[in-house]
């Protein structure tokens, strides 16, 4: 079957399996025009056995975190083997050239039986890296490992950042310090990183649900934050570009004090306020009331003056002693027996509008003719009645 | 697969590399990050320009006019033109220069990982060809033949690399400047 790879001007196709034949043709491409070339003749090649080399160092992977990078291998044979770590600009297998006398020994790893290199010192942030690793071993044996890529941006991992935690009234402020250590300047430069937040809160041995949140500063707040409560907030890394991820940072947990409870507050404000208005308002009102009653008192009096002090004042309407200029007036009738000389008994009634007079009635008085009258008055009265 | 099968392999010389479109949306970032690099490590890699090598200096016209934003898409094709120009340029013939060969190597590192990342968005892309286009790489062909020849013709001595070194680093300012507005 047909396979296809896209290769170098001098490139080595790996795992192919022994004992097949393989056939090949090249195609020269020119990308940015859109432009493809014709096929090479067909070459075929027999892929003889191999002997297993037991020497060489087998599972080659870089491990990198905030730029340290490190390369690891594992070994096959038990016996005493040197290794010698090499690497290759990656440009320059994009030139038409033989690069093999172009492979440099990492410094620091050269004649190593360890099976780790930490080869940080040889890579530049913005390069593309090959690594292998050759092991010696007795008998001047050697042998060359595989190749492995290092894109130093891509390959680095990000590591886990900072976490600090304040408080400032009911706000809990998330302070981020962003990963780096060493490297942290080349991480800033080079990364723009932002961060997913996760907290969750611990009241009375009850967890809530966890809350997350993601920013791109490293400033963070969470308002409205509940007193006497445990606050519980991890901290992770993200870079988009990559679509990396960084370990969480720790755990950091804050208590938050215990709060009043804002209706008792209210309360105790409100019975401030009344208070200081009671002590306020109650010796001005006091005042003011004394003050208007002296003026009533002064110029309203309640009680009237004696009738002999003249020309004081208002009209005394209500007044019993004195005469009043005009009086309510009732019908009433005056009647007057006489006897005349006939015996009998003329009754003239004499209605007229009454007037208070001073004409004594004769009900009253001691004159003995009168006693007379007033017997017959009295009999004239029931007659009446 | 039997012991003798025969298996076709079909090989493409170009790019190796797999970038994802987010990858190209952050191409103008990191470019500029690498244009930053690139004049900081030509500078590093030698010394101070050679008084005795100003009587050889030879005015090479840049065609400014490539790089003109009249269009995002010509002047980003315009740039990755430049920089593989500069990636040859800078590959071969270079031991008279003398210069700090890890300074040299990183320089062109840099320059090869950019280049190689643009190769993969404009292929992504699609561009069609424009006349403007053409015009734009015919006239840049044209200054650095003009500056090959110079090297060639002086033997590549420490003078002309040092005048084309001076100029190359004129060139990434001009390209520095124009990130800059994009």
């Amino acid at each position: 079957q047909l396979q296809s790879k896209t290769i170098f001007p001098v490139d080595t196709i790996e795992d192919l399996s022994p004992g097949s034949s393989y056939c090949f043709k090249v195609q020269a491409n020119l990308p940015r025009e859109a432009k493809q070339g014709m096929f090479s003749p067909t070459s075929c090649v027999t892929n003889t056995q191999k002997v297993e080399e037991p020497l060489c160092a087998t599972s080659l992977r870089v491990l990198a975190v905030n730029m340290e990078f490190q390369l690891l291998w594992e070994k096959q044979e038990d016996q005493e083997v040197n290794y010698n770590v090499q690497y290759l600009f990656g440009f320059l297998k994009r030139l038409n050239e033989d690069y093999s006398d172009k492979w440099l020994s990492v410094p620091g790893c050269e004649n190593i039986s360890s099976t780790w290199c930490n080869f940080s010192s040889i890579i530049s942030p913005q390069g593309v890296y090959y690594l292998r690793v050759q092991a010696r071993g007795g008998l001047n044996r050697s042998c060359l490992s595989r190749e492995v890529q290092v894109d130093a941006l891509k390959t680095n991992g990000i590591g886990p950042p900072g976490v600090k935690l304040e408080l400032s009234d009911t706000w809990l402020h998330i302070l981020i310090s962003p990963p780096g250590g060493a490297q942290d300047e080349v991480m800033r430069t080079y990364y723009d990183l932002s961060y997913r937040i996760v907290y969750w809160k611990n009241s009375s041995n009850k967890e809530e649900e966890v809350r997350q949140k993601e920013v791109k500063q490293t400033i963070a707040t969470v308002p409205d934050v509940s007193p006497s409560s445990l606050y519980c907030v991890k901290v992770q890394a993200l870079l988009e570009l990559y679509n990396k991820s960084s370990a969480y940072s720790q755990q950091e947990c804050i208590h938050t004090p215990a709060g009043t409870p804002l209706p008792l507050i209210i309360f105790g404000i409100f019975m401030g306020a009344l208070l200081v208005v009671l002590l306020v308002a109650t010796p001005l009102v006091l005042m003011l009331y004394q003050a208007y009653n002296k003026i009533k008192y002064a110029f309203f009096p309640s009680c009237q003056p004696p009738l002999n002090i003249e020309g004081f004042g208002a009209q005394l309407l209500s007044s019993p002693y004195l005469p009043a200029a005009e009086e309510p007036v009732e019908n009433c009738c005056v009647i007057e027996s006489m006897v005349t000389e006939e015996g009998k008994q003329i009754d003239f009634t004499d209605c007229k509008h009454c007037k208070h007079s001073s004409r004594d009635s004769g009900n009253y008085s001691n004159d003995d003719n009168t006693a007379g009258s007033k017997g017959s008055k009295e009999t004239l009265e029931k007659e009446n009645v | 697969m039997n012991a003798f099968g025969l298996i076709q392999i079909g090989l493409m010389l170009s790019s190796t590399t797999i970038i994802s479109s987010l990858q190209c949306n952050h191409l103008p970032l990191q470019q500029r990050k690498v244009i930053e690099n690139s004049l900081r490590l030509l500078d590093k890699m030698g010394k101070k320009f050679p008084q005795q090598c100003l009587r050889e200096k030879m005015p090479f016209r840049f065609p400014t006019q490539v790089l003109q934003p009249r269009r995002k898409e010509t002047v980003g094709v315009a740039i990755e033109e430049i920089f593989q120009h500069i990636f040859y340029i800078f590959s071969k013939n270079l031991t008279l220069a003398a210069w700090d060969g890890t300074a040299l190597d990183q320089f062109q590192n840099g320059l090869y990982l950019q280049i190689e990342q643009l190769e993969a968005c404009v292929n992504r892309k699609h561009t069609q060809h424009h006349q403007s286009k053409e015009v734009s790489r015919l006239k840049l062909k044209k200054y650095f033949q003009k500056l090959d020849s110079f090297l060639r013709d002086k033997q590549h001595d420490l003078c002309s690399w040092e005048i084309s070194r001076a100029e190359m680093r004129r060139c990434l300012q001009l390209i520095d400047k124009v990130t800059s507005k994009l």
